[in-house]
């Protein structure tokens, strides 16, 4: 199952992966949402630093 | 609880106190007032405060998709008052509708994101099982809403994708009630019909959201 790179003329390149048929467009998305999702867990979050007061419930 | 009696003169000057129902039997209004200020603990409906394990980017992606939801709704009432042939003839109106479809592929992107994050936190932990479900609901009524917004373009390309829909959609056997190939159906499913549904779903996720609390990391501390 090796990976096809289809160019269509003018109805854009599509990825071929077995039973998966996804443009590439679609494809470089869910690549990226998969990054972003990587980096929200990675990113370290600004600490609110209040004087007196802790943010733990 | 009382209320105020009008004196027969019509002015509030002979005012008197008349309980609304007794002790016994609380009015409807009493009944109902007391069970909507119990649905989201005192103070959490907009908190000023969060627990300190939220200190993370993934917890931003539920209000980021409400923001998205809110521009598509907005561009969307724009859209409205420009008729379904606007974004054909003016620039503004094209400009509109792309706003409409980019903050969809944004909303759909950052609800997808969401849903990875509940997940993998299995957010559906200490009773927030509606929550999930109600979530889910709205991921899938999502969908079918974006559906008949492609169908709503006014375009050749939304009369191919009728003409594709219509047989997978018959040969699941669904298609009684809507016709894909009605644009006036579909335009008005996703314009008033399906806003209102997703918008209620929406509501009580958040509703939910707010009267459970964010659901803790796995390996919090029991005690």
């Amino acid at each position: 199952m090796g990976d096809e790179v289809i160019a269509a003329g003018g109805a854009g390149r599509y990825v071929n992966w077995g039973v998966v048929h996804i443009s590439l467009t679609n494809l470089v998305v869910i690549a990226l949402m998969l990054l972003v999702f990587a980096l929200a867990l990675i990113v370290p979050f600004p600490a609110h630093r209040r004087t007196g007061e802790g943010d733990s419930r | 609880m009382s209320s105020a009696k009008l004196s027969p003169g019509g002015d509030l000057g002979g005012v008197e106190d008349v309980p609304a129902g007794s002790a016994a039997e609380p009015s409807w209004t009493v009944w109902l007032r007391d069970r909507i200020t119990r649905i989201v603990p005192p103070g959490e409906a907009l908190p000023d405060k969060q627990p300190a394990y939220m200190s993370s980017w993934i917890y931003v992606f539920g209000v980021l998709t409400l923001a998205a939801l809110i521009v598509v709704i907005v561009s969307g009432l724009v859209l409205s008052l420009g008729g379904v042939a606007w974004w054909h003839i003016s620039g503004v109106g094209h400009f509109v509708n792309s706003v409409h479809l980019w903050s969809v592929e944004l909303f759909f992107a950052l609800m997808v994101i969401h849903l990875w994050g509940k997940f993998w936190m299995a957010a559906w932990r200490g009773g927030r099982a509606m929550t999930w479900i109600i979530g889910a609901a709205a991921f899938l009524g999502s969908i079918g809403t974006a559906f008949t917004g492609y169908l709503s373009q006014s375009n050749l390309d939304a009369q191919w994708i009728a003409g594709q829909a219509k047989d997978g959609l018959n040969s699941v056997g669904i298609g009684a009630w809507f016709n894909v190939l009605n644009p006036g159906q579909m335009l008005l499913w996703h314009v008033t019909l399906l806003p209102l549904i997703i918008g209620a779903i929406t509501a009580l996720h958040v509703v939910l959201v707010r009267r459970h609390g964010i659901v803790p990391p796995i390996d919090a501390d029991q005690s």
